[in-house]
């Protein structure tokens, strides 16, 4: 064992703040992350839902400079040919994405988003959540399937009058769970009941979104660029995984709240910086005395300096792993509270580069206490 | 006791040290001159204040005097250690000085073997298995390799200063300065530790100066010297009154 974690364990009580502001900052820094992630995963639903197993190889084609996938504008059927007869592209589906008015049973109005699919079981788009049961039912015209968790919210569980999509009425024939809605419920559909819903707001032979199947990542790639190339100006074209983050990344910026969570990470990096600095100055302070003797001895202060840091290293490594675990429980904690706090590894890969970063920076900073160390201390 | 060279290992010649300005000044060491000799064992003496600890500090190259040459054998030539840079000088000490200081100021976490593989691992001296001999060699002479394993806690204050001569003499210095050595120990600890440092001295060929208060110390010593007001003399070793 080092002489640094040797005298880290030794003096575990001294050093305990300084893991706990570590975990602290780990903590808030990877939940904070997480959860904004989690959060704006809603608004990539449609393109991650569509036959998730497939999304690197399935193209999104759609208008031009569309931010994300709920701002897409009608583009004509007749895009359809620049996608189809490709080889290695199986024949492209329309996809009716369209915020719409939704009146509920007892009155008053909500905006919704109507997701109109093919709903036979070669489709793409259709949600996964949809099971074979609930796309029969949606065949039948003006039904709909919503989430679980806006039945309450569009007022579905009122048993008087009935609900109503752009003035006309609709029937409402199951509800699927885990697909969370931010601003407006998604309103699951056939791309037939879409089409009359949307009425003369959709352009007839329109359609929000072409969706085609590559044979291979690479060809789905390589069939985007050409379409990008070819046609640049009135159509857009996506591989579905690309789509997705930009639809993400689109809302994250847009509505600032990176930079929100960005403070607030800020925050809890000052206050572990803080605290782990105050702690490897408090542990070098009650250690200068025998780092003074070494200096005597004329072993290098550089010596010293390193086992400072390595000590630094050690606080941010044990906090960490005192974070992880805690994330971990409080992410399905969470999850029980309904709340998606999405820890993939680039989440708890950065908190350990930004928590390492902190701590090296504390140590640095408590390399000034070292400087003061003076032999001849030992003598006054 | 063997005999000791004719020729010294260290001189400090017409040292100066003052501490203050104007009215508050006041000289700890006045045209002070030593020699300490390889083999030799010499005692520093005085009352509180008069410039004991000063002296030590200047020849060691921890203090640097207002005047006055501090000439060390290093490697057979003489060098004057003030005209050293600092990292030259902290080179030296880190290849001729040993310290031994009254706290013993041993890492708390550290084992009594690792208090002295730490100064053979980060001065350069010996690593790993090397180092953990060296060690236990030393430890074996000073009596305390049954201890090796006890960190400063599990020892007594006799022990612990063993440990500490151990740091001190672990990388075989050629001069080794201890500051008050036995002052926080009992008699009977405070006389092992002077024959330890006798020991040193007589068959490492090291020389030794010891600050102290304590005239017991005298049969341990080879030479004896006083220190008032910042003026030294050599005295006879036969402590007054006898």
């Amino acid at each position: 064992m080092s002489y640094a974690l040797q005298t880290l364990w030794h003096e575990r009580q001294r050093y305990v703040s300084g893991v706990f502001a570590v975990t602290f900052s780990a903590m808030l820094i990877a939940l904070q992350c997480g959860l904004l992630l989690g959060l704006f995963k809603i608004t990539s639903i449609p393109i991650d839902h569509a036959t998730p197993a497939l999304r690197d190889r399935i193209i999104w084609v759609g208008s031009t400079g569309a931010p994300s996938v709920d701002l897409g504008k009608p583009i004509p059927a007749a895009f359809l040919t620049r996608l189809a007869g490709r080889p290695g592209i199986a024949p492209p589906e329309m996809y009716i994405a369209n915020f719409a008015n939704f009146t509920k049973p007892v009155g008053g109005t909500e905006l919704c988003f109507l997701l109109g699919t093919r709903l036979d079981d070669e489709a793409l788009a259709p949600a996964d959540v949809l099971t074979p049961e609930l796309r029969a039912a949606l065949s039948e015209p003006f039904t709909i399937v919503v989430d679980q968790s806006d039945v309450g919210r569009l007022k579905l569980d009122s048993s008087e009058g009935k609900p109503k999509i752009n003035g006309k009425e609709v029937r409402v024939v199951g509800v699927v769970a885990g697909l969370k809605s931010l601003a407006a419920p998604w309103v699951f559909c056939s791309t037939h009941t879409a089409r009359q819903l949307m009425g003369p707001m959709l352009p007839p032979d329109h359609t929000t979104y072409f969706l085609a199947r590559a044979d291979s990542p690479e060809r789905a790639r390589q069939v985007v660029t050409e379409l990008r190339d070819a046609y640049p100006d009135d159509m857009a074209a996506y591989v579905a995984e690309d789509f997705s983050y930009r639809s993400r990344e689109y809302w994250l910026t847009r509505t600032k709240a990176g930079v929100a969570i960005g403070y607030a990470a800020l925050l809890g990096l000052i206050v572990g910086a803080v605290i782990t600095y105050q702690t490897l100055k408090s542990a070098t302070e009650a250690s200068a005395k025998e780092f003074a003797i070494l200096l005597a001895l004329g072993i290098p202060r550089w010596r010293i300096s390193v086992m400072v840091l390595q000590q630094s290293f050690w606080v941010a490594v044990i906090g960490m792993g005192c974070a992880y675990p805690l994330c971990l429980g409080l992410r399905e904690l969470a999850r029980l509270g309904g709340a998606d706090v999405d820890l993939r590894w680039e989440v708890l890969a950065g908190t350990a580069a930004v928590t390492t970063f902190m701590c090296a920076g504390a140590g640095l900073w408590a390399l000034r206490g070292v400087r003061q160390i003076e032999p001849m201390s030992l003598l006054r | 006791m063997p005999a000791i060279s004719t020729t010294p290992t260290l001189r400090g010649v017409h040292l100066t040290r003052t501490y203050g300005d104007g009215a508050k000044r006041r000289a700890a060491l006045q045209d002070v001159s030593i020699s300490l000799y390889p083999g030799q064992i010499a005692l520093l003496m005085g009352p509180s204040g008069s410039g004991k600890s000063t002296l030590l500090a200047v020849l060691s190259g921890l203090l640097e005097p207002d005047s006055g040459q501090v000439l060390a054998d290093d490697g057979g030539e003489m060098h004057d250690v003030w005209a050293m840079t600092p990292k030259q000088r902290e080179a030296y000490r880190l290849r001729t000085t040993g310290f031994i200081f009254q706290g013993f100021n041993l890492f708390p976490a550290l084992t009594a073997r690792q208090q002295l593989e730490i100064v053979l691992n980060w001065g350069g001296y010996a690593a790993g298995g090397e180092g953990r001999r060296q060690a236990d060699e030393m430890l074996d002479r000073l009596g305390m390799l049954p201890n090796r394993s006890k960190k400063p806690s599990q020892l007594s204050g006799g022990e612990k200063q063993r440990v500490a001569i151990g740091r001190a003499l672990v990388k075989n210095p050629s001069f080794v300065f201890a500051d008050e050595p036995t002052s926080a120990l009992d008699w009977e600890n405070g006389q092992k530790v002077m024959e330890l440092l006798r020991d040193g001295a007589h068959d490492r060929g090291a020389s030794i100066l010891v600050v102290s208060h304590d005239h017991r110390l005298l049969p341990y010593v080879d030479v004896y010297y006083h220190l008032e007001d910042g003026h030294l003399e050599e005295r006879p070793l036969t402590p007054p009154g006898h």
